[in-house]
């Protein structure tokens, strides 16, 4: 146990030592700012009071940091943050394989099934990180522009879901639950392309076809007459972290959502070892 | 498939065969290297060196044989096996964005751990001390090698792998690589493999070699003495057809286009000119021929020069 933390830290050594990972966290700051912009602007206020005063909330305690971190977190993730995850994870082996590194580790006495368990363990470091960096700077950017007080409003039309958290204390737990769920929900997307950059493949086509696999979901999942399939949908299971924002918690659902996406992950897994085990890497 | 393993025997391949897309790349391919030999693989380029060396380290799944390390078989025990040797790559791909040191680090990781005295020694050794902490994007090739030999050494094998390790060094470079692999044999009894299309090298080097071509082995034996096991003497003599006569009676044979006879092996050139003179044969000239390495290579692979189709 104790080699195996050495070669992680050898791996996210390499992982955080590579320029192209900070660029996801560059661009999500960037994106909390205009994020933060947008929400200063007087129709997006005008649009946000309507919303809470017809709920018969309170527009100043609900127009909070720990509101607009929620809504900072649903609308980047989904889409800038699959971008910069799927890029990391597409990276992780078929870059060092492109590169000709792979060859220095496989030349040692380490099996191929070590070498992407400590790989896919880095992948799902970073995709952690990721999140809880976006969700963290989010808040306290927001926090910083608005205030540490107030609770916290969730809406979402698709899922259904309107809720809302009066205290601070209470707000802030659930949105570090909701925060827990949307990493996890994330490693399914690096599990994919993970899976990917274990075949023979160029590092940007691992990309390519981890964010494909995601957006043809996602279309599936818009189109109308897929609504009574939608269960069966990645990208459906994914959101389900927002259920966890409810006032009322549906846990069974959340199990079954997260025990679906624990499961493909380790399919991909899986799926990809079994690409890269029967691989000749020639000298 | 092996024989018993013998203790003085450190690399071993029997009878490896592998194909890529259905075409040939080695083709039962032997041989045994001994406890602190340095032993040649040459080949054109594509002649199924590398891949031999892949399956040595694992990385290439053989379709048929086994390659063993120390007793240990690569396939079956690969882990065991690996951990008694070290490998160099002829174009070595380290983490550009990391340091030297940070390399020896992270490589040594997986080879059970990072001793940092160990390392200090080695980087010593290798005289890499001043620019260990460098990134390795701004290192040289030569420097880029030594580094390779660094992480080679670290986990003290008995024996060493080296990919075609000087192609792209300087002079003063291969010098300094050859002198330090000749006296890493000397002080440690190190066994090298030495895979290299490059002839002068490894006539400097080699104890043994394999000759390989087109995935099969056509040569294989000690280097000292290779080119003696026949004599080549140019000769002037006339008239023409009584002194090729006179060759054909002492089983010489003349080379097309040169004034070289090829005799048998133990074929005393003296007793070649006694044979003429006594024959009536005007001997104008007699010149005993070394063969090199080159002629020998060029004999066996029937192909002056050239790369055999890519594998």
């Amino acid at each position: 146990m104790k080699l195996f933390l050495i070669q992680l830290r050898s791996e996210l050594t390499k992982l955080f030592a590579r320029r192209r990972t900070y660029i996801g966290y560059g661009a999500f700051l960037i994106l909390e700012l205009v994020i933060l912009w947008v929400f200063h602007l007087d129709k997006p206020r005008e649009e946000m009071g309507k919303i809470l005063s017809d709920a018969g909330l309170e527009v100043e305690h609900y127009y909070s940091a720990l509101t607009v971190t929620y809504w900072m977190l649903g609308f980047s993730m989904a889409m800038l943050g699959a971008i910069y995850l799927a890029l990391v994870s597409g990276d992780i082996v078929a870059k060092e394989s492109e590169d000709g590194n792979l060859r220095m580790v496989l030349a040692r006495p380490i099996s191929r099934l070590r070498v992407l368990t400590i790989k896919y363990v880095a992948v799902l470091v970073y995709t952690l990180t990721f999140v809880w960096f976006v969700g963290v700077s989010g808040y306290l950017m927001s926090a910083l522009a608005l205030g540490w007080d107030g609770g916290l409003f969730v809406w979402n039309y698709d899922l259904k879901v309107f809720a809302f958290f009066p205290e601070l204390t209470a707000g802030m737990g659930r949105l570090f639950l909701a925060m827990l769920l949307l990493s996890l929900s994330m490693c399914t997307l690096s599990s994919i392309g993970f899976a990917f950059s274990c075949l023979r493949i160029k590092p940007a086509a691992a990309t390519i076809l981890a964010l494909s696999v995601l957006f043809v979901d996602s279309v599936l999942q818009m189109l109308p007459f897929m609504a009574p399939y939608r269960e069966h949908l990645l990208t459906f299971r994914m959101s389900n972290w927002i259920y966890v924002l409810e006032n009322k918690v549906p846990w069974a659902k959340l199990a079954e959502s997260y025990t679906f996406l624990i499961g493909l992950d380790l399919t991909l897994f899986v799926f990809g070892w079994m690409a890269f085990k029967v691989r000749d890497f020639k000298t | 498939m092996i024989s018993d393993a013998d203790p003085e025997v450190i690399l071993e391949a029997a009878n490896l065969s592998k194909s890529f897309g259905g075409k040939p790349a080695l083709r039962e391919l032997s041989f045994s290297v001994r406890r602190g030999e340095i032993f040649g693989l040459l080949g054109h380029n594509g002649a199924g060196k590398s891949t031999a060396l892949g399956i040595f380290l694992g990385m290439v799944a053989p379709d048929g044989g086994e390659a063993r390390i120390g007793g240990e078989s690569v396939q079956r025990k690969r882990a065991r096996a690996l951990r008694q040797a070290g490998a160099i790559f002829e174009a070595p791909a380290f983490y550009d964005y990391l340091s030297g040191w940070e390399n020896l680090k992270v490589l040594m990781s997986y080879s059970g751990g990072f001793d940092a005295d160990e390392a200090l020694r080695v980087v010593e050794e290798v005289d890499l001390s001043d620019r260990i902490h460098s990134r390795v994007s701004a290192y040289s090739h030569g420097m880029r090698q030594r580094l390779a030999l660094a992480q080679a050494l670290l986990p003290e094998p008995r024996l060493l792998l080296l990919d075609e390790p000087t192609d792209g060094l300087d002079p003063e470079g291969i010098k300094w690589f050859r002198d330090f692999i000749l006296q890493l044999r000397e002080e440690r009894g190190m066994t090298v493999l030495f895979n290299s299309h490059l002839l002068s090298e490894v006539e400097q080097m080699c104890d043994r070699i394999a000759i390989v071509r087109r995935g099969r082995k056509v040569y294989d034996g000690e280097l000292a003495g290779i080119a003696d096991d026949q004599v080549i003497l140019e000769i002037e003599a006339g008239p023409a057809e009584q002194a090729s006569a006179c060759y054909r009676k002492l089983g010489g044979q003349e080379l097309e286009g040169s004034s070289r006879v090829n005799f048998p092996e133990g074929t005393d050139p003296a007793e070649v000119a006694r044979a003429l003179v006594k024959a009536g044969i005007d001997l104008r000239k007699m010149t005993p021929v070394r063969r090199s390495l080159e002629d020998v290579y060029l004999e066996v692979t029937g192909d002056p020069g050239g790369e055999e189709d890519e594998l």
